[in-house]
């Protein structure tokens, strides 16, 4: 079993997909038994995932390689794709956090009484995507993962989502199918510049092979010795900048993240914390696994925008959560500002940066869930998530009350949470690199104030006074968490503390890929 | 080539060439069985009954597929035939075997609905496979417009074939406009025959001929030419006729027309435009006009086909956007965007068929607008899961063969662009993708009603005939995205050359 940890990770729920199309649909039970069991299973596969990996290196590790297809073009050659998965220390952990939210989100779908059948299916196909997405070290595997996440995500949101849930689906379905068309474009290029070692006919899809600069074909378009030019500007600048913005907006970056807030409002709260918690992760590996490794040199020399559209983020982000009414859309506007972070992170290219924004993507995939959740708790009971319809909910909901407090501090940045080692890493590297402007640093240093701001402002709001229910709602139907949500809560706030008393247990694994990430951009300048 | 050579050696030369017509000898014989078959049975001759016309239209189009598929190892360079008028080589067999499949499939979809003349319809729809054999595989000018108007004029006939008023207004439309473009065809021909003194496009004295006289009234009659080509692909300008005939004929009929005139057009197009650039000499960037030509389909059916509510209109103009993207492998114009061409035309007649298969199942529910499909989703999942497969390939999106194919025509253009450096080609290239996305929007459309709105629908079967024809379609798409160095293969081996 050992030798194919990767690839039980990812077709278990494939499997379980297609089990359960041979359920009874009014079984809804064993529907939820069996997404838990495959989340179960996979939480034991990724311990011995973690177990066989070690920690000493940042190498891959537990690779599986074999020939996808070959394909024959002709007089230039042929195209090989692989089936081609490993982890690293940025994978790695980011798989652990898609097991774990799988499992949060499943017990979270139990709510879900609607459609059960198609429900579960589909989260099982997104579970088995989401991790394929991290696992895959092939371009067009890659691909078909993260293509292969639109349709569960779009039918989830469509189907089991609020009242506009039509128009953010299809929304998302949209903006992120433009990133990918996006993307597409830069795949294209280096498959067809690049080749494997020593055979410039045989082209690749193999990422390993691509970061290579020696492995392009002289003189093709995306040759990092040659000096094709489009529209007066380097062929690789503009497939660096195709990456970019196709990643940023799956990540979302400011401009291009105005389809969040609507999925993620619209979207039932299972739906919501992987949205929030999975889905934008990918975006922030692409730029780290892809957009930068493959174009260092573009990388480096726009980092400045990187940068810059990463403060834009992290201040536009919470500007807008402060104006928003909806608990929900806030917490969505904080995704944006957070994910701002991994942005000002990476674009410091420095090793600190780098640890900091993988360190600040697990940490939000963490935190957000409970963001999530807590809206989702209120929302179940009341149908109702305006900030201004609630006062005094310490009084009636304490348990509900202190989990709101762990989420929110651990969201602005309090020192004893994983938010705050991230951060702390993140400005770490922003003032001392050499490739962003201080400045940017600074600015986003508002982003803290910015986000204690609005955090402390909502539970002033929403906790801290008279009780008061205005709306439909009434008090009696805010009763406070019952067994289900605390063992949702429980393992939640456990991590997040951990992460943030112990960095250590997951910069072992980061710190690694971080030094062999940086040294891959400065060496390749 | 000897056009001067005696009656004798005339008549050798045609016994040769015979040889190799199997294919269309056999969809020859099959037409003539029918229409016999038609006149003993008395109750086809009443006008209704059996489906045993059918039935030997299918083995017709199949052994004719056959038999191509048998000869697919012997001509490694094109054959002349017949006076050097049509050309047999792989890439017109290809072709060919992928419009006897086509027609196969149309049979099949036929055994449902088609109850009102049958062994006429099976013998018309054997004319448009044997039309659109002899148009892909012809170089003189003769026999490109025979065989052109062979497809067009049973195609009149088929697309009124509903006998309802609509069927008969849908029919004429195409008529006239057929008609029309054909003038048009024809005169440029004739102009080209007159500059270049030369009826064989392939031939070493019409290519010498354009290059003695690269003037606009080439230019001209290149145009006018191409139009005729255009018109049977349903490309733009000359698409016009499309949503009304498609919205018209019979589903199995409207399947064939989005497939096997469009690929014999695609075909004939394909050697005039290599004909026309004469090997990179000529001064009319050929390539650039046809490049144009399919950013312009691509976006305008894309645009159109958002904002039709029937089913058919909007397949029609989805039909049309794909034209465009077929176009491209034509601008790209070198051997790999051909057989690059020729993979996203298989599958492309794969996905149309999945989704024309579909829409005949849910039509003969009385689902016939895009607002009818709310609500069916649930109660059938099966049917709208692999309609969803269909329409997600025609889009282009992973897991399916129309993202291979979508790839590899880009990846042609792409190339096409380095070894060139003509930037025209990128100005295809990032629209051409984008226009994936407007794709999305109307492709998602029928499966946003079934699955997102509520609606009643009536619970179905599982266990179809349609469903076993769909799975196999699927597994197809499927299959062509995991695998597709088998098909691949096999394209590999077409070598386009006059």
């Amino acid at each position: 079993m050992p030798d194919h940890i990767l690839t039980y990770l990812i077709f278990l729920p494939v499997l379980a997909a297609f089990l359960a199309l041979f359920i009874p649909r009014d079984r809804s039970a064993w529907f939820r038994v069996l997404n838990l069991a495959v989340c179960g299973v996979q939480g034991i596969l990724t311990i011995i995932a973690i177990v066989r990996y070690g920690s000493e290196t940042g190498d891959l590790r537990l690779i599986e390689r074999t020939e996808w297809f070959s394909l024959n073009l002709g007089t230039w050659g042929s195209l090989r794709a692989e089936y081609f998965l490993g982890v690293d220390g940025l994978s790695l952990p980011l798989i652990a956090l898609t097991v774990f939210v799988m499992i949060i989100a499943g017990i979270s779908s139990w709510t879900i009484t609607k459609g059960v059948k198609g429900y579960f299916t589909l989260m099982l196909i997104l579970n088995a995507a989401v991790i394929g997405s991290f696992a895959a070290l092939d371009l067009l595997l890659f691909y078909l993962f993260f293509e292969f996440m639109l349709l569960p995500m779009f039918f989830l949101i469509g189907i089991w989502g609020g009242k506009r849930r039509e128009y953010a689906s299809i929304k998302f379905f949209l903006y992120t199918l433009c990133g990918s068309i996006l993307i597409l474009v830069a795949f294209i290029g280096l498959y067809i510049s690049g080749s494997v070692p020593g055979d410039v006919a045989t082209h690749t899809f193999n990422i390993m092979y691509l970061r290579d600069g020696s492995n392009y074909v002289p003189g093709s378009v995306l040759d990092p010795s040659g000096t094709w030019l489009i529209g007066g500007w380097s062929a690789r600048n503009w497939a660096f900048l195709l990456l970019f913005v196709g990643f940023a907006i799956k990540l979302p970056m400011v401009p291009f993240h105005t389809w969040l807030p609507d999925a993620h409002v619209e979207a039932p709260t299972p739906v919501s914390v992987i949205l929030a918690a999975l889905l934008l992760k990918i975006g922030g590996y692409g730029l780290l696994r892809i957009a930068y490794p493959l174009f260092p040199d573009a990388a480096l020399s726009l980092s400045w925008m990187v940068g810059l559209f990463g403060v834009v983020s992290i201040i536009y982000g919470a500007l807008t959560a402060m104006a928003s009414k909806d608990l929900k859309r806030l917490i969505a506007y904080s995704s944006v500002s957070h994910m701002g972070y991994v942005l000002l992170g990476m674009a410091s290219a420095t090793q600190e940066g780098v640890s900091g924004a993988v360190y600040q993507m697990v940490s939000h995939g963490v935190i957000t869930t409970m963001l999530f959740l807590i809206a989702g708790v209120l929302y179940d009971r009341t149908n109702d998530r305006m900030i201004e319809n609630y006062s005094g909910l310490a009084r009636i909901m304490p348990v509900y009350f202190v989990v709101v407090l762990i989420a929110f501090f651990a969201s602005l940045g309090l020192p004893g949470f994983s938010g705050f080692i991230a951060e702390i890493m993140v400005f770490l590297g922003a003032f001392r690199s050499n490739v962003i402007h201080l400045s940017l640093a600074i600015i986003a240093t508002l982003g803290l104030a910015l986000g204690a701001a609005y955090y402390l402002w909502t539970i002033q709001r929403m906790f801290f006074g008279k009780l008061h229910v205005r709306g439909a709602a009434s008090t009696e139907q805010l009763t406070d968490l019952d067994l289900r949500e605390k063992v949702m809560f429980l393992p939640l706030a456990a991590i997040t503390l951990i992460l943030g008393i112990f960095p250590q247990l997951l910069l072992n694994y980061i710190d690694p890929f971080a030094l062999g990430f940086v040294s891959l951009l400065t060496g390749g300048s | 080539m000897k056009i001067e050579a005696g009656l004798p050696e005339k008549l050798e030369w045609i016994q040769h060439s015979l040889g190799f017509f199997g294919p269309e000898l056999i969809l020859f014989a099959g037409i003539v069985v029918v229409l016999c078959v038609g006149i003993i049975i008395p109750s086809l001759r009443a006008g209704s009954g059996s489906s045993t016309p059918l039935v030997i239209g299918l083995i017709a189009s199949l052994f004719a597929c056959a038999v191509s598929l048998a000869g697919w190892n012997q001509e490694t360079e094109g054959l002349h035939l017949f006076g050097g008028m049509i050309v047999n080589d792989r890439f017109s067999s290809w072709l060919k075997i992928i419009c006897d499949v086509a027609g196969a499939l149309t049979f099949l979809l036929s055994l449902k609905d088609q109850r009102k003349h049958v062994s006429e319809y099976v013998a018309l729809v054997l004319s448009v496979l044997l039309g659109a054999h002899m148009l892909s595989m012809s170089v003189g000018m003769i026999m490109i417009f025979l065989s052109l108007e062979m497809i067009s004029i049973t195609s009149y006939v088929l697309a009124g074939y509903s006998f309802k008023q609509e069927g008969a207004e849908g029919s004429l439309k195409y008529f006239l406009f057929g008609t029309a473009s054909a003038a048009v065809m024809l005169y440029g021909l004739s102009l080209l025959y007159g500059i270049t003194g030369s009826s064989i496009i392939s031939s070493q004295e019409f290519v010498e001929g354009l290059l003695a006289h690269q003037s606009l009234l080439l230019l001209v009659a290149g145009l006018l030419a191409l139009a005729g080509f255009l018109f049977k692909m349903a490309a733009l300008p000359m698409h016009l006729w499309a949503p009304d005939v498609y919205q018209a004929a019979p589903m199995p009929v409207v399947a064939l027309f989005s497939v096997v005139p469009k690929l014999a057009g695609l075909a004939v197009l394909t050697r005039f435009v290599l004909a026309a650039t004469a090997y990179g000499q000529s001064l009319i960037d050929w390539k650039a006009i046809v490049g144009l030509i399919a950013i312009v389909t691509i976006t305008a059916g894309n645009v159109a086909a958002l904002r039709q509510s029937n089913a058919k209109r909007m397949m029609a103009y989805s039909s049309i956007a794909q034209s465009g993207f077929l176009l491209i492998g034509v601008a790209a114009l070198t051997e790999q965007s051909i057989q690059f061409m020729m993979f996203y035309a298989a599958v492309y007649f794969v996905a149309n068929y999945l989704v024309f298969g579909y829409l005949q199942y849910f039509e003969s529910k009385g689902v016939l607008t895009i607002p009818d499909f709310a609500g069916t989703g649930r109660t059938d999942p099966v049917a709208h899961g692999f309609l969803l497969a269909g329409l997600i390939s025609l889009t282009g999106i992973p897991p399916t063969a129309g993202f291979t194919a979508k790839l590899l025509i880009f990846t042609g253009l792409y190339d096409a662009y380095r070894i060139t450096d003509d930037s025209f080609l990128l100005w295809i290239f990032v629209p051409g993708l984008l226009n994936t996305v407007i794709a999305l929007f109307y492709y998602l459309r029928i499966p946003y009603f079934a699955f997102l709105r509520d609606g009643d629908g009536v619970p179905a079967k599982y266990l179809t005939w349609t469903n076993f024809l769909g799975l196999v379609l699927v597994l197809t798409l499927l299959g062509l995205f995991f695998r597709p160095d088998g098909l691949m293969g096999w394209i590999n081996k077409i070598t386009f050359v006059l």
